[in-house]
């Protein structure tokens, strides 16, 4: 129904406006047909990325190539690209159905073509019904849906999303994502989605590229996002982490002993640290526990500060110098409520990660 | 009202009321009622009254010479027929100046065919007015609300605004000097072989309706850059980029969701534009200096002052304000905004 989705190559592309690099040379294939998020701190250079694929900015170098074609000097109305706005940018003086069916009116198709295919488009949206209406008479969820709409009307080869669940609710923003993913999968569209929310970012992605400061950090697949980060910023912009400084003291069959004010831990080396570097040991709340007899590898002692209740599991946070260390519980019933005063914690070496020291995502 | 003394008590609140309804009767109801009763009466036979009033006048003057010149004259005859004529003034004068006031609808059923004709040029010519300020204001307006960045924006507009400082006669006169048959254009085509001034060939802007729309359209710019921009500075910008991205090209972007979006504004902007140049005087007044046909509101200029004739002249501006004021009902149709919209 829907011209399948065509791959986007960033040969060398940056941005510089005036003095201020928005995005540094960068190289990024994003496949044909796969949800591709764009993930980073607002600022970041991401929309500006997503700028250039859709075409309202020419990059300053390099070239962007969308289905092996170089759109240099192609606008946003001639490239097979749509775009899904962070406020949606519907047309409000205009009926749903007529929303829908813009990119066919710009594109000459007669009123009853454009009506029928809108409607096609209505009802894969499930917004049956509610063609007549204005888009001011919807609610969030449907608004989001005509737009997805509008934006698939062109049959666009590459949809590209600007944040737009972030104005709704998180209920509403859960179900989206679901919805999202399944239109995704049904038209067979590339999908490149910008946004902030890490939990977003990984619930629907194939892949992600995390940005920080204008520059790619890392681009992978969803687990080897959360499990092997690349650096210490996406390793904690990315999930929760707590985290371990000290220099490498030790290094043997990729794995490394780092000393510092926590004692002495071993986790994964995979970025071949030298003995000496200064280094930060990544660990994952929920795969530290508290020591009950079990022999772990690294072993913590710090003292309970507070616990929050979160549901289906519990933060316990506790406090060792400075440093703050989160641990993960499933809540299989009023999980760790009596915990106080110092406590052993550990978490084995496979479950750590030795980074070269470096920044860390602000929270 | 609850709501306003909640917030600001009796005496503020009072007085805002007062000054509302003053401003109101004062401003508004007593100017118009007054208008209106003039065009509603006529001045019986008052021309006669003062020609009978001279020629008594006359009478006496010519009394008196004989009265000097001649000298086997009755002088105390004499001086009782002036003195029995200066009563018969007296009387007329009394009933001049307490004039019979007869109501009725003649002042506006008399309107006379060259009046008429003036009076319809004057709305076609108002309503072109309006159309070229409107095609020369949109893009200015959507310059600078969504295309111009803020210093460009800020930029532009003082230079919308800095000709306001001037007087509007001394802008039109700006124009006068260069339209004028040896004004700046002239001389400019001489430069080209156009025209030759030394040998009176030259091309008489002034003596076309062109002139006098070019003034005014300079004149009443802002009037309708102004509402314009208002609205299409609320424009989201992003639905211009998205219409864009959907493939549309320039000219459907402003038809489908531009010009939409600023309808209001121009509502006001043509409202506003087509009152003040159907009403403007000093314009067509300085720029035609009578080379080309008056506009209306000389006509009825010429009724106060020149015919003296305040009941037809309050008859003819009551008039013009009728067709205004359907004017303003015709845009919102048009345009189909209501009164909460113009008024935002």
């Amino acid at each position: 129904m829907i011209a399948k989705g065509k791959n986007v190559v960033l040969d060398g592309v940056s941005m510089v406006f005036g003095d201020f690099t928005a995005v540094q040379e960068t190289d990024l294939e994003i496949r044909a047909g796969e949800f591709f998020s764009i993930l980073g701190p607002s600022g970041c250079g991401k929309t500006t990325i997503l700028r250039m694929i859709s075409g309202f900015l020419e990059p300053t170098t390099g070239r962007v190539l969308i289905g092996g074609d170089d759109m240099a000097g192609i606008g946003p109305n001639r490239r097979p690209t749509a775009l899904i706005f962070q406020n949606l940018a519907l047309f409000p003086l205009m009926p749903v159905w007529e929303n829908v069916a813009f990119g066919l009116e710009a594109r000459g198709v007669s009123k009853s073509k454009r009506r029928e295919r809108a409607m096609e488009l209505i009802d894969l949206v499930a917004l049956r019904g509610q063609e007549e209406k204005l888009p001011g008479d919807l609610s969030g969820g449907q608004r989001q849906r005509v737009a997805i709409a509008r934006a698939l009307a062109v049959e666009p080869a590459v949809l590209l999303l600007d944040e737009p669940l972030s104005a709704l609710d998180l209920k509403l923003r859960q179900h989206m994502r679901a919805e999202l993913k399944d239109i995704q999968r049904k038209t067979g569209v590339t999908f490149i989605y910008i946004t902030h929310d890490q939990g977003e970012a990984l619930t629907m992605s194939d892949r992600i590229a995390v940005m920080n400061q204008g520059r790619v950090e890392q681009v992978d697949t969803t687990d080897v996002l959360y499990d092997d980060p690349a650096t210490p910023f996406v390793a904690t912009f990315v999930g929760e982490q707590n985290v371990f400084r000290g220099k490498v003291a030790e290094v043997a069959d990729g794995f490394a002993v780092i000393e510092g004010p926590d004692g002495s831990l071993r986790g994964r080396n995979r970025s071949s640290l030298a003995r000496g570097a200064e280094a930060m040991v990544f660990v994952r709340p929920e795969r530290m526990q508290f020591l009950n007899g079990a022999a772990l590898d690294n072993v913590v002692s710090a003292n309970v500060d507070r616990r929050d209740l979160e549901g289906p599991f519990v933060n316990l946070f506790l406090k060792r110098d400075d440093n703050e260390i989160m641990v993960h519980l499933t809540n299989s019933g009023a999980a760790g409520r009596d915990l106080e005063g110092e406590q052993r914690i550990g978490f084995a070496a496979t479950d750590a990660l030795v980074l070269p020291a470096g920044e860390l995502a602000r929270d | 009202m609850n709501a306003l003394v909640r917030t600001y008590g009796r005496t503020l609140t009072g007085l805002f009321v007062f000054l509302t309804t003053a401003w109101v009767i004062g401003m508004i109801v007593i100017p118009q009622l007054f208008m209106v009763e003039r065009s509603l009466w006529v001045r019986q036979e008052s021309t006669q009254l003062s020609l009978q009033i001279d020629r008594l006048y006359n009478d006496i003057s010519l009394l008196r010479f004989d009265a000097q010149a001649a000298p086997d004259i009755d002088k105390p005859a004499v001086e009782n027929k002036i003195s029995k004529i200066e009563e018969q003034i007296a009387e007329l004068e009394a009933q001049e100046k307490t004039p019979q006031k007869v109501y009725t609808l003649s002042n506006y059923t008399r309107m006379s065919g060259l009046h008429f004709k003036i009076f319809v040029r004057t709305i076609i010519y108002a309503a072109m007015v309006t159309v070229l300020a409107l095609i020369v204001c949109y893009p200015i307006a959507f310059a600078v609300a969504q295309v111009a960045t803020p210093q460009a924006a800020a930029f532009l507009m003082l230079g919308l605004i800095v000709p306001y400082a001037i007087n509007e006669l001394l802008r039109v006169y700006a124009w006068l000097m260069i339209l004028d048959y040896q004004g700046v254009l002239n001389t400019m085509l001489q430069w080209v072989g156009v025209t030759n001034l030394a040998k009176h060939e030259w091309i008489p802007f002034l003596e076309s309706p062109g002139a006098v729309f070019v003034a005014m359209v300079y004149a009443y710019i802002l009037f309708m850059v102004f509402p314009i921009y208002n609205t299409l500075e609320t424009l989201d910008r992003n639905q211009l980029e998205a219409a864009r991205d959907l493939g549309a090209p320039t000219w459907r972007i402003h038809w489908r969701v531009a010009i939409p979006h600023a309808k209001p504004g121009i509502a006001v902007g043509c409202i506003m534009t087509f009152m003040l140049s159907a009403g403007s005087y000093a314009v067509p007044q300085i720029m035609t200096r009578g080379t080309s046909g008056d506009w209306f509101s000389q006509t009825i200029y010429r009724q106060f002052f020149e015919s003296n004739n305040w009941n037809v002249g309050a008859a003819y501006a009551f008039t013009l304000l009728i067709v205004c004021i359907v004017f303003i009902f015709l845009m919102m149709l048009v345009f189909r905004v209501g009164v909460r919209d113009i008024a935002r």
